[in-house]
Order: structure tokens, then sequence, then C-alpha cells
């Protein structure tokens, strides 16, 4: 089977994509990591069960791990109102990312040949969870100040020059998403 | 307490004299796309393209952009929806920029 030619629009607010197998895989694998390192996140039974209903977390500080603090980031520069902001909403941003990864997880798996199809609001999904794998593989890469020299002068057997390769793909892949919608609105 | 009611009544002229003192800002990252981020503008805040795109060349000629103004209220529900896409905003008054 050929490599994806990544999405094309497909009339009105649809959005089609083919994936081989192997890119079917690496997608998958990626969001599942995503979605684990998320619930990792998730409090184990230190919760107010009535905080919990409502959204409310015991987390008042940034995640330690690198990626989730990316993914999941301080609204204020001020600490103290940080926190308090954290306290409400983060278990709802979580949510939220998850939600994407789950989609782009859900259709994949629903679809032997590896077609996809999306709407406005899939795509959006997909826009969404694509970038946070983006965001992740980007701090393990450390891509700093568009600086992406270091990683054009990988050696062969380096295996962070695979990670590039696929955090590069993602990107272009993205940006037929995006092409495709932009194309769209601009009609 | 004169200081408090200093604050309450600063707060309240604030509310009926229409300002608008918060503001949320998008700052600079080297992972997101720029297409993807004038999308995100366009999509969240019903920004034409050509204001969208002026935002996110801002964000990313000079490290950051305001990209709405409101209440606080509004402007934490505006970083959270930024949140959601990845874009990396934060919230502040906006007398202290």
């Amino acid at each position: 089977m050929a490599a994806t030619e990544g999405f094309k629009r497909h009339g009105a607010h649809s959005y089609v994509a083919t994936f081989d197998e192997t890119e079917k895989e690496v997608i998958l694998n990626l969001v599942e990591q995503i979605i684990e390192l998320l619930a990792e996140r998730v409090d184990h039974g230190h919760e107010d069960p009535l905080a919990a209903m409502v959204g409310i977390t015991s987390h008042d500080s940034p995640p330690e791990d690198e990626v989730l603090h990316r993914l999941l980031p301080n609204a204020y520069a001020d600490d103290v109102d940080a926190a308090e902001f954290r306290r409400y909403t983060e278990s709802t941003l979580r949510g939220k990312k998850q939600a994407h990864a789950m989609s782009i997880r859900m259709l994949l798996k629903s679809s032997p040949e590896g077609d996809v199809e999306l709407d406005h609001a899939g795509a959006n999904d997909w826009l969404g969870g694509l970038n946070d794998i983006r965001l992740a593989l980007g701090v393990r890469l450390k891509i700093e100040n568009n600086n992406y020299e270091h990683l054009e002068l990988l050696s062969p057997d380096d295996p962070l020059r695979g990670v590039y390769a696929v955090y590069s793909w993602l990107g272009w892949l993205q940006e037929t998403l995006l092409t495709a919608l932009m194309d769209e609105i601009s009609e | 307490m004169a200081k408090l009611a200093d604050a309450l009544e600063e707060q309240i002229q604030a509310i009926f004299s229409g300002d608008t003192p918060w503001v949320t800002i998008v700052w600079d990252d080297p992972v997101n796309l720029q297409s993807y981020v004038t999308y995100v503008f366009m999509e969240l805040f019903g920004y034409s393209k050509a204001k969208a795109t002026e935002l996110m060349m801002q964000v990313h000629n000079e490290g950051k952009a305001i990209v709405s103004t409101g209440s606080r209220e509004e402007m934490e529900h505006d970083v959270a929806r930024l949140h959601e896409y990845g874009l990396w905003a934060t919230l502040q008054r906006g007398d202290q920029i």
C-alpha cells in the first residue's frame, strides 16, 4: 500500500486521508502514549469525591514531567494565581486532551483499510491531538528557539533521528489538514 | 480597610466605565506550526484570516501578542481554550504588561 498523501478536502466540511499499516501503527502508538501520560496525572484515591465530581482536583502545582508540563501549562505568571486556576480547570483540560487523542484512536481502530474521514469537529480533534503529540516529541527532541541544526546533524544510528523523522512527518500531516480547512474557509 | 475600599472602587469603576483590564497573551513556541496558530485564532475567536495571520506573525516576530481583551473570567475562558489546542497562553491585567 502506498504511503499516505495526507488529508484532502472531500466535498463540504469533509476531509479524508488514507494511512498504510505502518503509518496507522505509528499514530496509534503515539496517541496511546499521550492518553497514558495524561491518565498518570489523575489522582489515585486522594480526591474529595464531591470536589472531583465538579472537576476540582488536588493538583495545584504544575506537573514535574516536562512533557506533561508543556501539555498542561500554567495560565498565570504568578504562582498563586496559577495554582488556583489549575485546581479548578486542569482536570477539564486533561479530559479535553484525552478526548482529542481518543478521537484519533477510535477512527484509526475502526478503519481496517486505513481510511479516515473527518467532519469539521473531527478535524479540530485531530489537529489538537496531532499537535499534542508534536509538543510531546518536541520536548523530548529539545526543540527550542527554532533551532533544528542539532537534529539535522544526528548520526544515522541515533534513535532520536527516527523520533525527529516522525515529528517532521506529523507536522507535514497536520499541514495538509490545515491546507484543506483553510482552502474551504477562503472559498 | 481604606486600601480594600480603594481596590473595590477601582474594580467597580472598571466595570462601569467599560474598561477591560485583562488580556490574553499567546507566547511564541517553536513547535506549533504558523498555519496552525493562525487557524486556532480564526476558529476560537472568529478572527478573519488577515487578522489571525497578523497576530500569528506578531507572536512569531516579537515573542508574544495580545490576542484578546475582556474581563478576567472571559480571559480565563480564552486561555483554557487555547491550552486545549496546545497554544502557550497566559492571562494578566492589562495595566501590568
